[in-house]
């Protein structure tokens, strides 16, 4: 039986596909502005390591806080707008209203993140560990308060959105059982196609959604906690429900971006990029174990029980390896003999696959339990998490941000990838790098000072290395900076565009 | 009809009249029998008045407000500046000291009990017609925050009321944590379930 298409959604008319594209220009100049303000903030904290600036210790970990929660708020986040923007001028139908309502949330949450660590000098840490946000801290408490609120909001917003694109899927692909793609695992060809972008959309957005709730559960516990101090929670279950939330959060910031490419490359290599039934697979393994993987980051919890953790490992595993895999795989099957132009939207797309992949990787050998022995809480876990954040996701948002501006250049690749974009590149793996090798050297992260550990010998190669991450951060700072210029020039050509054609036609 | 406010439509004669003097009369015979008659055997013990009595008259104003069938908050500005309120007020009615005072003095419990059913009451009339997204999001925190006072009550050693004991403290975080629990895994399953619904689609 032949595969036939489903019948497309009604096209968006000419105002409602402007309405999307504004909103979706308004998240790529917020990111546009924020996202190097966050580089900067990374920039002091290798600059302090490196003792070529100094910052005390409490300015250090609150700098390094906002840095943390910043950078994966704001990738989510732009990761969810743009799935709203492609899910909604191509698949389903998604409300503009909604996606404000999401944006402005995100916008009054990270005001008060930033009030609260900058000024209230919060500074637990992205993942607020228990019961660190109490003991002996050297901030106000109204800085803690707001940042469990800010949260809050940022965790309600998040929870909208998601249900919100997995609701307009569903309307359009009729429901959670068809969006899992199930039909594919029978013997027969299904009748209907599902576009992969819905399938990841799903195997992100759901466990998404569980993991908002549980972040609720426990950013509510500590309210409690602040208005009674007295209160004294399970430190281990707090850790449990706190890395379920932020570690999830993280897997599928990739996920959503990992969907834009299975849609957009195709564009470039001229294939069609279908669901399979392997793929299928693939993704549902993710979807189940994604829930389950967190559990790596407990294996220096003894009271964890041992079963758990061995779950933990087969489930790191089982959510990384058959997604990434196919992904790849479909990526080579994608270009191969495929007489691709190299502009920078398909070398964006191809390179954060690939640096996907390698952070990925990285990241799996963490998780073994083995080696995680050796590397926990090395410089080699922000090392993998930087990896396939800076060289995948980020490289995602830019392809996807000069898509934004180039529509029309399809298969001529949008433009050239100019010393900018390969400044940005070499900058970023050059400070990968130096993370690489400071794990390797058991370099421990979270210092702010290589001097306090009394080790001379780690001091010294701490401290080298986060100067040469220095320059390398000055080159990712300079590709960025010029790349943004140049996305934020195309963006607002396109608004001033759209506002003479909207007022001509009125 | 009548109107109240802008966006607040409330119909008082949406059936007989004698059906509504019957749905107002044993609406005021439950409160009465909750909050007078039966008072002091909810205030005894903590699971009681936490579990039971708090619960059932959210649940009267929830009853209330479906005998009202087209009572309807429609802008979602206002559906989501209610739900707000809705959970400002569970909220205060689950800070020990507010549970304290409740206990020990009968008026201020009954302060308790009317914003219990006012907010049952608003709760359904901003839901209805509400977007998936809305309630997901509104009865998700519920549920999140039904389980963060059951963790808290059932670890906690200490006494946070005066006028109950740390057993049944534990006891009523153990139930909380139990209605929580169900009530994420309802909502969770309601919401698979309804994305094969089809429903409109255009905001909150």
């Amino acid at each position: 039986m032949s595969n036939k298409t489903r019948e497309p959604m009604k096209p968006l008319d000419a105002e409602e596909f402007r309405k999307q594209r504004r909103l979706m220009v308004t998240w790529g100049v917020t990111l546009l502005v924020l996202f190097p303000l966050l580089i900067g903030l990374g920039l002091f904290m290798r600059l302090n390591q490196g003792e070529l600036v100094h910052l005390q210790p409490n300015t250090f970990y609150a700098i390094m806080t906002l840095h943390g929660l910043g950078m994966a708020g704001l990738l989510f986040s732009f990761a969810l707008g743009g799935l709203h923007f492609l899910v909604g001028t191509r698949f389903a139908r998604t409300s503009v209203k909604v996606g404000y309502f999401v944006f402005i949330g995100v916008v009054v949450g990270v005001i008060g993140l930033v009030v609260a660590t900058l000024i209230g000098g919060f500074a637990a840490g992205w993942y607020l560990l228990y019961p660190l946000p109490f003991k002996g801290t050297s901030w106000p408490e109204w800085s803690s308060g707001l940042t469990f609120i800010s949260l809050l909001i940022l965790g309600v917003v998040w929870l909208v959105g998601c249900v919100h694109i997995v609701r307009a899927l569903s309307l359009e692909y009729g429901g959670f059982f068809q969006l899992m793609g199930w039909r594919y695992l029978g013997n027969k060809e299904p009748e209907e196609e599902l576009p992969p972008i819905a399938l990841i959309s799903v195997v992100s957005l759901v466990p998404g959604i569980l993991a908002f709730l549980a972040g609720a559960v426990f950013l509510i516990m500590f309210l409690f906690q602040l208005f009674e101090p007295s209160l004294e929670f399970n430190p281990l279950m707090m850790k449990n429900i706190l890395f379920f939330f932020g570690h999830t959060l993280v897997n599928i910031t990739i996920y959503c971006a990992v969907g834009w490419v299975y849609t957009l490359f195709p564009e470039f290599t001229g294939r069609a990029w279908k669901l399979t039934k392997v793929t299928v697979i693939a993704w549902n393994a993710t979807f189940l174990f994604i829930l389950f993987a967190y559990f790596h980051h407990l294996y220096m919890d003894f009271a964890q029980p041992i079963s758990i953790q061995y779950a933990g490992q087969l489930a790191s595993y089982m959510s990384a390896v058959p997604a990434t895999a196919v992904t790849i795989f479909g990526v080579i099957a994608q270009l191969y003999h495929s007489k691709i132009k190299w502009g920078v939207i398909p070398l964006s797309f191809f390179l954060g696959a690939v640096g996907w992949a390698i952070g990925g990787i990285a990241a799996v050998v963490d998780s073994t339990i083995a080696v995680n022995k050796v590397l926990h809480n090395t410089l080699w876990v922000p090392a993998h998490f930087h990896t396939y954040m800076l060289m995948g996701v980020v490289l995602f948002i830019l392809g996807f941000l000069y898509y934004l501006t180039a529509p029309q250049s399809g298969k001529e690749g949008g433009p050239k990838a100019g010393w900018a974009f390969w400044t940005f590149v070499t900058g970023s793996y050059g400070f990968l790098l130096m993370f690489y090798l400071g794990g390797m050297n058991s370099i421990p992260r979270r210092f702010a000072e290589y001097s306090t550990m009394g080790i001379s010998s780690s001091h010294e190669i701490g401290a080298l290395l986060a100067r040469l991450a220095v320059f390398f951060v000055v080159l990712v700072l300079l590709g960025i900076i010029t790349m943004g210029i140049s996305i934020f020039i195309r963006l607002m050509r396109w608004v001033v565009t759209d506002a003479t054609s909207t007022e001509s036609s009125a | 009809m009548v109107v109240l406010g802008g966006d607040f439509q409330m119909p008082f004669y949406s059936r007989s009249r004698w059906g509504s003097l019957v749905l107002l009369g044993g609406f005021c015979l439950l409160f009465y029998l909750v909050s007078f008659t039966a008072n002091a055997w909810f205030s005894l013990t903590m699971p009681r008045h936490q579990t039971l009595q708090l619960p059932i008259m959210f649940a009267l104003g929830v009853g209330l407000a479906f005998g009202f069938s087209r009572a309807t908050i429609k802008s979602a500005e206002w559906k989501i500046a209610t739900l707000i309120f809705v959970m400002g007020t569970l909220i205060f009615w689950m800070l020990p000291r507010s549970v304290d005072w409740a206990a020990f003095d009968a008026d201020f419990n009954r302060i308790m009990h009317v914003t219990m059913v006012v907010s049952g009451f608003l709760c359904v009339t901003a839901l209805r017609g509400a977007s998936v997204e809305l309630r997901m999001a509104f009865l998700g925190m519920v549920a999140a925050m039904l389980l963060a006072v059951g963790f808290t009550l059932r670890t906690f050693d200490i006494l946070l009321c005066s006028a109950f004991t740390i057993s049944q403290q534990q006891e009523t975080g153990l139930a909380l944590l139990l209605i929580g629990g169900a009530l994420l895994v309802a909502i969770v399953g309601v919401f698979i379930r309804s994305l094969g619904i089809h429903q409109a689609n255009d905001g909150l």
